[in-house]
């Protein structure tokens, strides 16, 4: 599953180093960087990443808000990033502390931990399909190519191919006939429908 | 030899594949490999590539005998459709009558096709596959040109050697996870579970051989042959 981080503070210094330590952790695909609370909402909005790494001092109340909001289904985690003292009350909306001075194997651990305790995000939280996945599944089994999904859905063949990816992931199994006999045990198709 | 079966039990099987029956007292490796006349190195080098999964013989590459290997994964054939693939739909058969007509259909049916998978796979490697490789060792070969044989390579079979364990996997998590749970059934759900992690452990080891020691050879014996 490919992770996107985004590091958010004021100074170049800072979101430059802290970018090389954990580029090296090798978690996250893309990291993306943030200067100002400004391109800080726009990121969010746009890339909606996987870990916000990030200045407490640049979260506003109506920012969380926000990442609550616009992240919608997927949760992003959110670490701080502390230098300077900060209330404690403050650093408890936060899942995952990082002080400045840590080292890299001390910070590669808690981000890995992170991710591992969280299942990476929201996406695949809970192994239930989503009412899109079912119909992707339900097609599928019937024997229909990405293509011809995607003209029946409606939706992109790209699309198509990331639920069956999620599909996959979530339920751990792969071939055709193997998801038929998930799909009828749990009462998502008849012995009608694959006739 | 007992000590090696006492400290990792999944080389009996390999045992098998050699001709060799428990029962043999205190003999060493090296008396029974002299007896049956295996090729000590060949023995311990699959011994390897069997109880070690991050085992791969770079160096020993140029001493495997092809005809020895070939031999062995015929056997492994025979002990896959003969013993092991009979137990599980035998085991499979008791179990099934104690699932919803619907939920019985397509196991059954899902199983049929896995068997099938195996079937095909099997039968194309030493249909086309190991006679393939047997010309390839064979001296006479450069005398007959044939053309069929001459765009054959074993880059064929590479592409073409399909996983057969994804649906074995699929079927233990079936297992596993998905199926309701049963009281009667318990025991029986266990066994099958046991036997399918079993095989599924044996298969990774075969494509193994297959793909990390099989293939690499062939390839230089065609750049050899074929030049």
């Amino acid at each position: 599953m490919a992770l996107n981080g985004l590091i958010a503070d004021h100074s170049e210094i800072i979101r430059k180093g802290l970018r090389a330590v954990v580029e090296e952790c090798n978690i996250f695909e893309t990291i993306r960087e943030a200067g100002c609370a400004t391109a800080l909402k726009d990121y969010i909005r746009k890339y909606q990443p996987d870990v916000l790494l990030v200045n407490p001092t640049m979260l506003s109340e109506s920012m969380i808000q926000q990442i609550k909001e616009s992240t919608e289904n997927k949760k992003t985690q959110l670490v701080a990033v502390v230098y300077s003292l900060h209330d404690e009350e403050s650093l408890k909306i936060f899942d995952e502390i990082i002080l400045i001075n840590e080292t890299k194997t001390k910070i590669s651990r808690k981000l890995t931990a992170l991710i591992k305790s969280k299942n990476f995000t929201g996406e695949v939280d809970d192994n239930v399909l989503t009412v899109r996945e079912l119909d992707v599944l339900k097609l599928l089994i019937k024997g229909y190519s990405n293509k011809e999904i995607s003209s029946r859905l409606f939706i992109s063949t790209h699309t198509v191919i990331s639920h069956r990816k999620n599909i996959t992931q979530k339920l751990n199994i792969r071939s055709a006939a193997g998801l038929t006999v998930y799909a009828i045990l749990h009462g998502h198709m008849s012995l009608e429908d694959l006739a | 030899m007992a000590d090696l079966v006492d400290s990792d039990s999944r080389s009996m099987v390999l045992l098998t594949r050699f001709g060799i029956d428990l029962g043999f007292g205190d003999k060493t490796i090296e008396q029974i490999c002299k007896e049956k006349q295996i090729k000590k190195d060949f023995f311990l080098l699959l011994l390897n590539v069997f109880l070690n999964p991050d085992y791969f013989p770079n160096k020993k590459l140029k001493n495997i005998d092809v005809n020895l290997l070939l031999t062995y994964l015929a056997n492994s054939h025979r002990y896959y459709m003969e013993v092991k693939i009979p137990l599980l739909r035998e085991l499979l058969q008791s179990f099934l009558p104690g699932m919803h007509h619907p939920v019985k259909v397509t196991l059954e049916a899902f199983f049929d096709g896995y068997i099938q998978e195996v079937t095909e796979h099997i039968e194309y490697e030493e249909q086309v596959v190991f006679p393939y490789v047997s010309i390839l060792l064979s001296p006479q070969m450069g005398k007959v040109p044939d053309k069929e044989f001459q765009e054959y390579g074993i880059r064929i079979f590479e592409k073409r050697h399909t996983d057969i364990e994804e649906k074995l996997s699929d079927l233990k998590n079936l297992m596993i996870k998905y199926l309701p749970p049963s009281e009667t059934d318990r025991f029986l759900r266990i066994r099958i579970i046991c036997e399918l992690l079993d095989l599924e452990q044996d298969l990774v080891n075969h494509a193994r051989l297959e793909d990390q020691i099989l293939i690499p050879i062939v390839e230089q014996l065609e750049q050899r042959v074929k030049r």
